[in-house]
């Protein structure tokens, strides 16, 4: 934070000395604009002014124009959440970079946030992550804060579903079949579930001792939210045994929701995962798969 | 005034404002289409003079329907745009002026919401595109089938912009249409037409009321001008009531709130595009005859009655005992200015007032406080006294807290009912084994007894087959969708196929960051909605300030045009009301002599990207080349604020304002771009004026063009009704006797024109000149229609209320036997229309409306009904006893013709009575007759059965009920009047 204030020290600083061309840079301040709008805004112009060579002050031109538009640009995506074509985008991240704005207001648009349903559009990602200014408020991959929360109804709602279901089969118990049970339940909720099968003699990192050669695993998934993992002879007994540890989780009082970390290809992420609400110990078996997105990005980029 | 509530709330307030418009249709005879004769009187019982008609309202129901088929081209849609107003045409029958007004190049202030609207219809457009294949892919993986989906090019209503080729060409058709008109259509033939396009800077409402204006202000005006607007936004009803004039109706469509909409994917009714689960189609009928016929396709028109309203008004506004004579013209401007709070195209509109939530009552109430306290009155001629405006804001801010605290505790209050409401119409549902039909258990005590029980085994049989029919659809269904699911699909879920998993916790409520009912509500609103801290006094002055000039901006575009073209409210959101303080030096006057945009300019201006195709190449690279120098005007998404509202597009969309300054800069180095014909389209255009050969004016516009008199001519007020203006040569004009090429191909060129064209403009007035908000002299205030207050000490009758424009309209009647008919045929325990099914989901209520058997039999006798009973007459005259009934149901003056209206009511009516009195007639002469009748007698109940909401199935049954009516009443020959007399226009 000490570093941010003097940053804005420096600015008025630097005008301070310039009087004339604090002046002039002030013209282009827009009456709807806030102070703090503006003094970010201004930080932009100033910082780019020298890569417009042709641009003399004092005197309105084209290039002048075109700085005042992306600057425009700039305060556009940071304060009222608009996005532009990438090319642009990349500019003006360029351009803005080192510039701090403290708590930028979040928008949503109308993909992720207003019909909020399912994965986070590829507008957030841009918006969050282009121009690095948001130290803050930059997050790394994963679930989003609020997905919990997004996706806590659906459970809720699944969990009613599996409750009335599980009573008409006569409870709990091992002799039911406990995929058909659970994919009904989903499916009328109007969600499908997705099953990621991977045969055991890929998965690393587990205990020595117990690593088999023969034999698959699999993984369930309901809206990206992990719900068990099985292990079985043949895929179809993997299933049904992740069925069966997706369910025990139903046995309790609710369900919910929560992020939690876990291993993943040997590193610790943070994943969607449904819980009852007995405090149980927090080992999870390694996921199998990530179903979010960005993580790839990162890998990508470092 | 984009406020769909406002007219709900005024309709409802104000119920005997709206009255039911009476359409006669054109007959088929012989396959050939036989229009209806404008000529004649008009079936409403009242004569317009004027009908102006707002040409957006109707440009885009007509290119892309929301409830039918799109049309598959632009001439389609053109077709579509004249049969429109050949419709409006024919319910209206003006005799004096037909006014035409599309939208031109906007003022600024609405040029926002403009922006808004298209950048959003853009963006909606890529992703229902979206939405679409993913479920399609989705739906068809699951085993559904979905029709293939055609390729077509969607059309873009975007391109319903004053600029782009499309308004060129309509201004064309529009041109020849109204040639054609003038020289075929005897109802057009004294008609002036003014045809004011795209090119002519303006909104279409606001050229028309500055026409209005000016024919107000000049001395021929007849004051007492029965005017009929056509248009369907709430603010037409403000601008009629700016006008102060006494005979002024609105004409739209009716509301119908919640029409369900086909789904995009499969094209059927009753569920959303999330929901589509590519069922195959359910047949139409029993054999498919319906298919195609959406549920009430065509919609019906109804009046709205100023004069009405202002009855009501002065029943509501007048103040006694003020220290000065109550002027109740100027407190309906004053009302008018209250209504701006509320919602307006152009200002955001206040937190606290809430249509629905009684805004307009607190203000009025605090209104008549003000009047009081001031002695004097908010506005005057369309301009603002602010220090009361300041008075009426700080008392509402008063009340602010109070009512953010009751929005939520009603909001909590209205999901609670509605959960409980969900809970005990599953529980009505009752099991599985509950009998239904006749069987169903009635509750005890209430009016309607259960029917004694008919045709007890085919109901059983029925019931059987009814479960039957449902394990049956379940078992397809299992099969269906289980083909490629892994596991063989169990059983027990095929019930749930049809369940809805609706749980009130199903659709998760956006989250409110602002949370207005908590204290420092507005600490955090002008922290999240400004992005500012609430001691930032600069900026709230700011907002404030906007706000004050944009209420002055906006009353007197009103009352006396645009006052500044530039001017707009640069912030997305409003202030608060309890922050208008020391408002009264906040405004002085606008800039004057501002210019509008030329219409490629402002495309530039409200177009995103994505329809830059409008554009000219150069011009279009303005709007993506990362060197543009205005970039920043079309950003390819952006977020949408809820703003405590359920869905997307009630929410603000937060896009950036325009600089205009750069704009231009940035346009001028493109302006040598543009070709002759894009200069063309980018210039100012003028209205027309468009009259026939019969026509008074007609001989002298003639002359005009015959010595080529190049300058503005006057028209002699005593050739067009006192109408005033100058004409202009046109220079591409219609002339009479030269034949008019049509541009649409399907439609034949016109050989024998006898209509002329010129160029009109309103009469001009001083710069300064005020126009006055006042009753003209001499005019003539029509009678009043609603309940003198004082009726039942001065009258011993019974009131009798009005429901037309006339008062002496005669009221149709159905005897005993009709109802007891009537009775027979329908089960009375179902009554009123229920619309089809769940869909639409886009207006806030749920509503519908139920027509009684005793409205629909309180409707006013058309032609049909009043033939019909004639056509009884004649047949029952040998009755005994029955005759002066009959002889009291015959009207006055008998229409000759065998009209057939489309309202269905009506048609009810004419097949009842006859119904009714069918059986024993028919038995005693024509037995072979019989089975048709009694057709007529079922199509009669099943038409009640189904009320108005269903009109497709209603009016085909309908119509050919009312024929087989006649034929089966009228002794041979008796009756069809023959055609040749009423039909041949020409002679």
């Amino acid at each position: 934070m000490a570093g941010e204030k003097s940053e804005e020290d420096t600015v008025s600083e630097y005008l301070g000395q310039n009087p004339e061309l604090a002046q002039w840079v002030d013209t282009f301040r827009s009456y709807s604009e806030s102070n703090k709008q503006w003094v970010a805004r201004r930080e932009f112009l100033l910082r780019n002014m020298e890569a417009f060579p042709t641009l003399e002050h004092g005197v309105p031109s084209s290039s002048l124009d075109r700085l005042l538009s992306l600057s425009m640009v700039w305060a556009n995506n940071v304060f009222l959440g608009c996005c532009y074509p990438q090319a642009v985008m990349d500019k003006i991240k360029e351009m803005g970079d080192g510039i701090v704005v403290q708590d930028a207001p979040v928008h949503k648009t109308t993909k992720d946030g207003i019909q909020g349903r399912g994965k986070r559009s590829a507008t957030t990602e841009g918006e969050s992550d282009s121009g690095g200014k948001r130290a803050k408020s930059s997050r790394k991959s994963g679930p989003l804060p609020q997905a919990p929360a997004e996706h806590q109804p659906f459970f809720n709602r699944l969990y009613k579903a599996v409750a009335w279901k599980l009573v008409s089969a006569g409870g709990f118990g091992p002799n039911l079949d406990h995929f058909e049970i659970l994919r009904s339940c989903v499916e009328s909720c109007k969600e499908t579930m997705a099953c990621v099968y991977v045969p055991l003699k890929d998965i690393t990192g587990l205990p020595a001792g117990r690593t088999q050669k023969e034999g698959h695993v699999c993984e369930i998934r309901c809206q990206t939210v992990y719900m068990g993992t099985g292990y079985g002879r043949d895929e179809a007994a993997a299933k049904a045994m992740a069925s069966k540890e997706a369910l025990k989780v139903f046995q309790g009082r609710k369900v919910t929701v929560k992020i939690c970390r876990r291993r993943y290809n040997g590193k610790d992420v943070e994943d969607l995962v449904l819980l009852d609400e007995q405090p149980r110990s927090p080992g999870f078996p390694p996921a199998l798969s990530y179903p979010f997105q960005d993580e790839q990005l990162e890998e990508g980029s470092s | 005034m984009g406020v769909p509530a406002f007219f709900r709330w005024l309709s409802r307030k104000y119920a005997s404002i709206v009255v039911h418009c009476v359409e006669e249709k054109g007959k088929e005879c012989n396959g050939v289409c036989i229009p209806v004769d404008t000529t004649k009187p008009n079936p409403n019982e009242v004569e317009f003079d004027n009908l102006y008609l707002d040409m957006n309202g109707i440009i885009h129901p007509c290119t892309h329907p929301e409830d039918k088929a799109a049309p598959k081209n632009e001439d389609e849609m053109m077709v579509a745009i004249f049969e429109y107003i050949d419709r409006l045409f024919n319910i209206v029958r003006p005799r004096r002026v037909l006014y035409m007004a599309i939208d031109g190049v906007a003022p600024r202030a609405k040029m926002n919401q403009q922006r808004s609207r298209r950048f959003r219809a853009s963006k909606e457009g890529a992703e229902l595109v979206e939405e679409k294949t993913r479920i399609r892919e989705e739906v068809i993986g699951k085993g559904g089938y979905l029709p293939p989906d055609e390729i077509k090019e969607r059309f873009d209503s975007n391109c319903i912009t004053p600029g782009t080729e499309f308004m060129d060409n309509l201004a064309q058709c529009l041109r020849y249409y109204v040639a054609e008109r003038i020289s075929n259509d005897p109802g057009w033939k004294n008609v002036t037409v003014i045809l004011s396009d795209a090119s002519v800077p303006g909104e279409g409402e606001h050229k028309i009321m500055d026409y209005i204006r000016r024919q107000r202000a000049q001395p021929n005006h007849d004051p007492n001008t029965h005017h009929c607007l056509c248009g369907a936004d709430a603010d037409l009803i403000m601008l009629g009531l700016a006008t102060h004039e006494p005979n002024f109706t609105i004409i739209r469509e009716e509301f119908k709130p919640n029409k369900p909409r086909p789904c995009a994917l499969c094209n059927q009714v009753g569920h959303e595009l999330k929901e589509c689960q590519g069922v195959a189609r359910e047949k139409q009928g029993e054999h498919d005859e319906f298919a195609g016929s959406m549920p009430g396709s065509e919609q019906e028109f109804i009046f709205i009655r100023l004069c009405v309203l202002r009855e009501y008004l002065a029943r509501e506004l007048t103040m006694a005992s003020l220290p000065f004579p109550f002027d109740f013209e100027r407190s309906i401007d004053d009302w008018v200015f209250m209504c701006f709070f509320v919602g307006n195209d152009f200002l955001p509109h206040l937190p606290s007032l809430e249509i629905r939530e009684g805004a307009i009552d607190r203000l009025v109430t605090i209104y008549k406080d003000v009047v009081h306290k001031t002695g004097g009155y908010v506005t005057h001629n369309g301009y603002v006294d602010l220090e009361r405006v300041e008075l009426i804001m700080q008392a509402v801010g008063v009340a602010e807290d109070n009512i953010f605290k009751k929005r939520k505790e009603d909001d909590e209050g209205f999901k609670r009912r509605m959960k409980e409401k969900k809970k005990r119409m599953k529980n009505e549902r009752g099991p599985a084994h509950m009998t239904s039909g006749q069987f169903a258990p009635q509750a005890l005590g209430r009016r309607d007894k259960p029917d004694a029980v008919n045709n007890a085994r085919h109901q059983a049989f029925d019931m059987r087959m009814q479960s039957n029919k449902d394990a049956a659809q379940s078992l397809k269904a299992s099969m269906k969708n289980g083909g490629n699911s892994a596991g063989p699909s169990g059983s027990t879920d095929g019930r749930g196929v049809k369940r809805k998993s609706n749980d009130s916790d199903s659709e998760p409520e956006p989250e409110d960051d602002v949370r207005l009912w908590e204290d420092g509500w507005r600490q955090r609103y002008y922290k999240t909605k400004f992005d500012v801290e609430a001691t930032d006094d600069d900026f709230r002055q700011k907002v404030v300030r906007s706000y004050v000039e944009g209420l002055c901006w906006v009353l007197r575009y009103y009352y006396q045009g645009c006052a500044s073209w530039k001017w707009y409210f640069p912030f997305h959101y409003a202030p608060f009301a309890s922050d208008f303080k020391d408002i009264k030096g906040m405004f002085d006057d606008f800039e004057k002599d501002t210019k509008p945009f030329k219409p490629l300019e402002q495309l530039m201006g409200v177009f995103p990207a994505a329809s830059g195709n409008f554009l000219p190449p150069t011009w279009r690279s303005l709007m993506s080349s990362p060197d543009s120098s205005i970039i920043d005007f079309y950003p390819d998404d952006f977020a949408i604020d809820l703003n405590g509202k359920k869905y997307a597009w009630q929410g603000v969309a937060l896009l950036p304002f325009v600089d205009e300054r750069r704009l231009w800069a940035a346009l001028a180095d493109v302006y040598p771009d543009l070709t002759t014909e894009e200069q063309r389209r980018n210039s100012l255009g003028s209205d027309l004026m468009f009259v026939g050969k019969a026509h008074p004016l007609f001989d002298f516009i003639h002359e005009l063009y015959r010595t080529e008199s190049n300058e503005d001519t006057e028209i002699p007020a005593e050739l067009c009704h006192g109408i005033q203006g100058l004409l202009n040569l046109d220079g591409k004009p219609i002339l009479p006797d030269q034949p008019v090429t049509s541009p649409i191909p399907t439609l034949r060129d016109i050989a024998h024109n006898s209509a002329i064209g010129v160029k009109f403009r309103d009469p001009a007035f001083e710069k300064d000149f005020v126009f006055k908000a006042v009753l003209l002299s001499g005019a003539k205030m029509p009678n009043a229609v609603l309940k003198p207050g004082d009726w039942e000490k001065g009258n011993r009758q019974p009131w009798r209320p009005q429901t037309g424009f006339n008062q002496h309209r005669q009221p149709a009647h159905l005897d005993q036997s009709g109802f007891r008919a009537l009775g027979h045929s329908m089960n009375r325990n179902q009554h009123g229309g229920r619309g089809g099914g769940g869909g639409g989901g886009g207006e806030e209520e749920e509503e519908e409306e139920v027509v009684s058997i005793a409205t629909l039999l309180h409707q006013t006798p058309t032609k049909e009904t009043t033939e019909v009973n004639k056509v009884a007459d004649t047949s029952l005259s040998n009755i005994p006893g029955r005759t002066a009934y009959w002889e009291r149901l015959r009207p006055t003056s008998s229409p000759s013709t065998l009209g057939s209206s489309s309202s269905s009511s009506r048609m009810v009516a004419a097949a009842g009575v006859t119904a009714g009195i069918e059986p024993r007639r028919l038995r005693a002469r024509r037995t072979s007759r019989t089975s048709r009748t009694s057709r007529t007698r079922a199509a009669g109940g099943r038409l009640l059965l189904s009320s108005r909401e269903d009109t497709s199935r209603g009016s085909m049954t309908g119509e050919r009920t009312g024929d087989n009516t006649i034929r089966a009443t009228a002794p041979e020959g008796s009756r069809p009047p023959p055609p040749s007399r009423r039909y041949d226009w020409n002679n």
